[in-house]
């Protein structure tokens, strides 16, 4: 079976070391993951593959001990095997860049979201520290049937009622 | 022997530095797979003997039509071929037939000059820009047993899974 294990806490030696070791004496397999500092705290996203003798409520019991040295946040869930099959279509990237304001991930999700464009990738952050810039870049599919133009339109607009900055463009792969 | 199987990673022959190769007609055949294994698959615009599981110096690119390109010398097959001037810096995502699972971003030179020869021994000196530079340095790096792999400085920054992939 897999889970998805997160585990957040302020930033220090050591936090991925006891996380992982728990892990690995419960027979877990971490496959993808991501762990990063984000706004000071170190956040751990992990996909681990268990025996089938595991379970996630016993790993999450598991867990207190670096929990509770680390002044952890941590969850263990049981997910899905395979992830599901996501739709043809074309690969984008949009950069939003701008004076911080609260909504402006929710917004550009929602516009993409109304055309059926799926994130697969997104990350933002927060630079500067008098005027501080909101700099957001993620990866997007637009599905086959679903009209780029308009969605870049419909980015333009917003950009201009949020007064933040937009591009969006195709992301060219090329096999060599 | 027409079209080969091209080789994925973990095979140890694509990490494995590939030896000089003799002009004349063993390395004519060698370029006559390569090409009709770069033909064998649209999107492909070049390979490396070591992709098709024979540790040479030797290579074909053809960047005919691409969009991208600058320079287009056409087909390429090249023996032996040396970097011998780079300039400029462009960074695309790159992907390979040998690691096709994923992709990732790849700075290189924006310009190359590159010294080989043809299978037969004539010979060569190309300058490449832009997309056909690209091809020549990703090619060149596999003679070297390096993969595109090699060339990142971040897994979460410059490396994704493949959304995609057209044979």
């Amino acid at each position: 079976m897999h889970v998805a294990v997160t585990a957040v806490g302020a930033d220090r030696p050591g936090i991925a070391a006891a996380v992982s070791k728990v892990l690995y004496e419960h027979g877990g397999n971490v496959e993808d993951s991501r762990m990063a500092i984000l706004g000071g705290n170190f956040a751990m996203m992990l996909i681990v593959a268990l025996p089938a003798s595991a379970d996630a409520a016993s790993l999450e019991r598991a867990l207190s001990g670096p929990a509770e040295a680390f002044d952890l946040i941590v969850a263990v869930r049981p997910v899905a095997e395979a992830s599901p099959e996501h739709a043809e279509g074309t690969n984008y990237v949009v950069t939003v860049y701008g004076a911080d304001k609260p909504g402006i991930v929710y917004r550009v999700c929602s516009t993409l979201a109304s055309h059926r464009v799926n994130v697969t990738d997104l990350a933002t952050r927060i630079v500067g520290e008098e005027r501080p810039v909101y700099v957001m870049i993620l990866e997007a599919t637009v599905p086959a049937g679903a009209d780029a133009a308009e969605v870049e339109a419909d980015l333009k607009a917003l950009s201009a009622e949020l007064s933040v900055d937009v591009a969006f463009h195709p992301l060219e792969e090329e096999t060599l | 022997m027409g079209a080969r199987e091209v080789l994925r990673y973990p095979h140890a022959t694509l990490k494995t530095a590939a030896a000089d190769v003799e002009p004349g007609p063993a390395a004519e055949q060698l370029a006559r797979d390569l090409v009709d294994t770069m033909r064998a698959s649209p999107a492909c615009v070049g390979i490396a003997a070591p992709q098709i599981g024979v540790s040479a110096r030797a290579f074909c690119i053809d960047v005919s039509g691409h969009r991208r390109a600058k320079t287009n010398h056409g087909l390429v097959v090249m023996i032996n071929p040396v970097v011998v001037k780079r300039d400029g810096r462009d960074v695309m995502r790159e992907g390979c037939m040998s690691l096709p699972d994923l992709t990732a971003n790849v700075g290189r030179a924006e310009r190359v000059t590159v010294e080989g020869s043809s299978p037969q021994g004539e010979r060569l000196t190309i300058e490449a820009e832009g997309f056909e530079a690209r091809a020549f340095q990703h090619e060149i790096d596999h003679l070297a047993g390096l993969l595109f792999l090699d060339r990142v400085s971040s897994l979460t920054a410059d490396v994704f899974p493949r959304k995609r992939y057209d044979r």
